[in-house]
């Protein structure tokens, strides 16, 4: 039974008033039920992002940030078209691959990040309009500006969300001008923290640690703590075999067993020496060479796994025989 | 606040002497006395480092041949040689026209001339001397000579950051670690040869003038500082970090009248020396990144002001008002200053590289010509592990140390190791300028270490035999409290700790021998590999196709290739380029990866824009070689992007991944690149079992196998096919 027309779109404006910017969750039912079996011209234009909950991981796709992206767009436009009719022209939808393959390949989706316009002359869904490659690059600016000049309706200018709000950065400055009278007296008496050198000891080995676990790389690179095994998915893997890259817990791992036996070292040499009674002194001795020999060794061992190289002293080749 | 300097000042002097007294050789058999003994012992030490980081640096030329190394030093020969050639005026108003054709450079005023006056003057020397010497020779051998010299560096500044163990420690960790070798490799001729000879001079110069208060070792550190502002870019690390050292001494309560000579001495003439290097010019008082250093120098005045009034005042309650109001307006006063200046334009904005440094995910977003080099890529853990190896773990031991004994000195070098380390970690090149640092600081772990332990072992001896210890080991706490321990342990304890860091350093000499003559010793012009015996293959195709260039083509020919290759053209093939390894006009090589990006016919009227005569590519998919131009595409496609829009990098990718083969984006698969790489490769068998077109680098078959080539013509194709010259077709007679 054919609803008309008016009823579609109320049952769209109802169902856009309840998601989460806006943006109306599709499933295959509904591509028919909003799509395929109404007949052109239809009363609205759909844009349609596909997402894919397990290529969220994905950080080359960078889906989740146009996914947000797209959400942005969607806001700002019924923000400004909210009491006009130009706002129940086009209804902003996503659809899920999970559970909407059917869809995907009625779209002919072939590769993500994937956007598309179902105008309401759009007969066949393969021939939608699709969002090109340089529309992505910009970002919500060029979701809009492609939605702008696809359906001559305006969007108007993004309105991204401040990272901090104005009451909050009035607490700060008011914090930060309110202490730095109090911080500059202090320092000038010498009773701070800073006057501490167990304190700037502790801030120099974090450092340290901070910069060879590669920290900077996880960051710059965005690489993940760890990864899921492609074919077993139980399983995590915590080391890539490449000398050029890492994952963040390896990272942190080899840090940590850097830092311990050189603090180790220190700790033998400065504190084990003033232990009084021999035992004690003569366990944590042990124990402090046992502990480094093997956090060498595992270090040793992992690197050459990982950089793939063999490392062997050149002996005179008379003493190889 | 001066008050506090004085006892540190004591205490480290008077840690020198004892030394002397601790030296264990002291066998009675020898006529020498202990003193004269431990000199010799010293000296040959130092002489036998002396060798050792020159002839470690030599695994090149040994295996290959006397020849510059990779990219840059290519245009540094090419300068030095001009220079020699021509004399130093010429070279200073040099105007290069065969290089960002049709633009030129002006040589002159774009380089920094530290490294060519240098080479130069030691070939004058030698000549001199009447040693006839191929300038090409004394290029190569710049690098471990100066690694050498910069071994004698470490070896003075260990001994006045810690003592003359550390500091012999320290010079024989730095003569072979790969963290400097790979930058200082016979052949290597390159800035930072140099540079981290000045870097360190500069820096073990003023902690002797911070130590002394001395102006001359002040001015000195001037001139060292002049030396490495000549010398390399890197000298605005100097000129941050000495004034953050400087300001963490005041914050801390270290001002003393020493700091105040060392710094004001070396700011001022350092300052007014560099701005005598073009390149350098005015910037110490209009860029941003210098700033702070200044700032520095106006606070230190401040303080200085402050003493004086101080003891003019005799009142501490009035004091206490001066003192607010003056901290207040000056820094009123400087915040003021820095924003009129920067409104105005007058400071300069920091630049892209050092925006890189403070906030590394700025040069991803924003410069993709500092990203794409893969020298700046941030550093993994087992690159750390690669270049510094136990380095690596004596370093937090080393810190310790250093807090344990904090001095003016000690305060230096940590601050120096850690900055350097932040920094190493951002980038890949970095690891460089952190390694003297390092190596310093585990010198004084393993010098202390080894010291604490010998003397438990002597001190025991003592004991037994004379019962007086006067004198030994007096500023270690350790030894002193070890007196009234039992004795079996500690020689068992301290002989195994002994053989357990003698075992680690031998490690490290095993694992530094390895790695220098395996991955830092190869010229990267000449390509090596293994054979299916075991045998070494060398790939000499770059040489090949650069000669061929110089025979073979017109002299003003205009060559356009990707801009790595840009500075070995003009050096080996003698041809003018469009773009090369000096990436100081943005637009020019963002037109070039444009070129490359784009469809023949839009590529075919770029090159006639610019004259291009030939194109030059590297292909490695028939060697396997990996660091070729399709593997640097994506950089061109994202270089040309950032300044011409209609480039976009997602039409060269599929699914966000980047392929060649069947699956390849219809854009890429009929690019330029593309194109000038697989031509005529569809019928080409590259491996045994597997279908013709097998790229090897990327272990695929390539997806179009018919390319057919309209404005371009197939000129040269090496030997193994890394290199493949293209001759642009003029245009068609038009009637």
């Amino acid at each position: 039974n054919p609803k008309s027309d008016s009823d579609l779109k109320n049952e769209l404006v109802s169902l856009r008033s309840t998601a989460e910017s806006g943006v109306i969750s599709f499933n295959n039912d509904d591509v028919s039920k909003f799509i395929t079996s109404v007949s052109t011209p239809r009363p609205y234009s759909l844009i349609i992002f596909f997402d894919a909950v397990h290529l969220h991981g994905n950080s080359q796709l960078r889906l989740p940030e146009f996914r947000r992206e797209f959400r942005l767009v969607s806001a700002t436009f019924i923000t400004n078209n909210n009491n006009e009719s130009n706002g129940t022209k086009l209804f902003f939808c996503e659809i899920e691959s999970t559970h909407s393959e059917a869809s995907f390949r009625r779209f002919a989706v072939e590769s993500l990040p994937h956007i598309s316009l179902v105008s309401p002359t759009t007969e066949n869904l393969t021939e939608s309009d699709q969002m090109d490659g340089g529309d992505f690059t910009g970002l919500a600016e060029s979701m809009a500006e492609f939605v702008e000049r696809q359906t001559k309706l305006t969007v108007c200018s993004i309105q991204r969300p401040p990272l901090i709000s104005k009451t909050q950065i009035g607490i700060i400055v008011a914090i930060i001008i309110i202490s730095t009278p109090i911080l500059i007296k202090k320092i000038l008496k010498g009773e701070t923290l800073l006057h501490d050198h167990r304190i700037w000891l502790v801030g120099a080995v974090f450092v340290y640690f901070f910069s060879v676990s590669g920290t900077m790389h996880n960051i710059i690179r965005e690489m993940p703590m760890y990864i899921k095994d492609y074919e077993d998915s139980s399983k995590f893997v915590f080391f890539i075999e490449e000398s050029e890259m890492q994952l963040g817990a390896e990272g942190f791992f080899v840090g940590f067993l850097y830092t311990v036996v050189g603090l180790l070292l220190a700790f033998v040499t400065n504190v084990v020496v003033r232990v009084k009674k021999l035992d004690e002194q003569r366990m944590a001795m042990l124990l402090a060479l046992s502990i480094s020999f093997w956090a060498v060794r595992k270090v040793v061992y992992l690197d050459n796994w990982k950089t793939g190289y063999e490392i062997y002293p050149y002996w005179p080749s008379s003493w190889r025989g | 606040m001066g008050g506090k300097s004085e006892p540190a000042k004591s205490e480290s002097m008077a840690t020198k002497p004892d030394l002397l007294n601790t030296s264990f050789f002291s066998f009675k058999s020898l006529k020498l006395k202990t003193k004269q003994q431990e000199l010799l012992l010293r000296i040959s030490i130092l002489g036998l480092v002396y060798i050792l980081a020159f002839i470690a640096r030599l695994f090149s030329v040994l295996r290959y041949e006397s020849m510059i190394h990779e990219f840059d030093p290519y245009f540094n020969y090419r300068t030095t040689l001009f220079l020699t050639e021509k004399g130093f005026y010429e070279f200073w108003n040099w105007f290069d026209s065969e290089s960002w054709y049709p633009l030129g450079r002006i040589i002159g005023g774009t380089l920094y001339p530290g490294l060519m006056v240098t080479a130069a003057l030691i070939y004058w020397t030698l000549r001199f001397l009447r040693f006839f010497v191929h300038i090409r020779e004394v290029c190569v051998l710049t690098a471990p000579f100066f690694a050498s010299n910069t071994t004698l560096v470490a070896y003075f500044f260990g001994k006045e950051l810690w003592d003359t163990g550390a500091g012999l420690v320290a010079a024989v960790l730095i003569a072979i670690c790969p963290g400097y070798i790979s930058r200082s490799v016979a052949g290597s001729y390159d800035n930072e040869a140099v540079a981290i000879f000045a870097l360190l001079l500069t820096f073990y110069l003023f902690v002797k003038a911070v130590n002394t208060g001395s102006l001359a070792w002040a001015l000195a550190s001037a001139f060292g500082y002049f030396y490495m502002v000549s010398a390399w870019g890197g000298y605005v690390f100097i000129i941050n970090l000495v004034p953050l050292y400087v300001l963490v001494l005041l914050i801390t309560g270290r001002y003393s009248m020493r700091l105040y000579i060392a710094y004001n001495c070396m700011y001022i003439l350092g300052m007014l020396l560099a701005m005598q290097i073009r390149f350098v010019g005015f910037q110490h008082v209009q860029s941003g990144e210098h700033m702070g250093a200044m700032g520095v120098f106006l606070l230190m005045q401040v303080f200085y002001f402050l003493d004086w009034v101080k003891y003019q005042l005799n009142d501490t309650k009035l004091f206490q008002t001066f003192l607010r109001i003056t901290v207040t307006s000056a820094i009123l006063v400087g915040g003021v200053a820095v924003g009129v200046g920067t409104a105005s334009g007058y400071i300069s904005p920091w630049t892209g590289r050092f925006y890189s440094l403070l906030d590394p995910t700025y040069a991803k977003d924003h410069i993709p010509i500092i990203a794409s080099v893969s020298e700046h890529q941030p550093t993994a853990w087992s690159s750390f592990m690669f270049d510094y190896h136990i380095l690596l773990f004596l370093f937090p031991a080393g810190l310790y140390f250093c807090f344990k004994r904090l001095t003016d000195a000690t305060i230096f070098i940590v601050m120096y190791g850690l900055t350097s380390l932040y920094f190493a970690g951002v980038m890949v090149r970095l690891i460089l300028v952190a390694t003297p640092a390092v190596c310093l600081i585990s010198a004084i772990a393993v010098s202390a270490t080894i010291k604490n332990l010998t003397s438990l072992l002597r001190t025991k001896q003592k004991v037994s035999q004379t019962g007086s210890t006067k004198g030994a080991g007096s500023s270690k706490a350790s030894s002193k409290v070890t007196l009234d321990q039992s004795q079996p342990f500690q020689k068992n304890g301290a002989i195994a700790l002994l053989v357990g860091v003698f075992y680690l350093l031998s490690r490290y000499a095993i694992h530094c021998t390895w790695v220098t003559a395996e991955a830092y010793s190869s010229p990267s012009i000449v390509l090596a590999a293994r054979g299916a015996h075991g045998n070494r293959i060398i790939f000499d195709d770059y040489r090949e196709a650069y000669y061929w260039l110089r025979q073979n083509t017109a002299t003003d020919a205009k060559i356009m290739s990707w801009w790595d290759y840009g500075y070995q053209i003009t050096a080996m093939g003698n041809r003018t380029v469009i773009v090369d390894n000096n990436t100081w006009n943005n637009t020019h090589i963002a037109t070039v990866g444009r070129a490359m990006s784009s469809y023949e016919d839009d590529a075919y009227d770029i090159m006639r824009s610019l004259d291009v005569n030939y194109v030059l590519v590297v292909f490695g998919g028939v060697t396997g070689y990996s660091s070729d131009d399709i593997n640097k595409f994506l950089w061109m496609v994202r270089i040309g992007g950032g300044v011409f829009p209609v480039i976009k990098e997602p039409d060269y990718l599929v699914n966000g991944e980047f392929r060649v083969d069947k699956g390849a984006s219809p854009k890429m698969l009929n690019c330029l690149m593309y194109k000038l790489c697989y031509y005529r490769f569809g019928e080409l068998t590259t491996e045994y079992g597997k279908p013709p077109g097998y790229d090897r680098a990327r272990g695929v078959e390539i997806g179009n196998k018919d390319i057919k080539l309209e404005h371009l013509e197939e000129a040269y194709t090496t030997s193994n096919w890394i290199v493949r010259i293209y001759r642009v077709k003029p245009p068609t007679n038009r009637l």
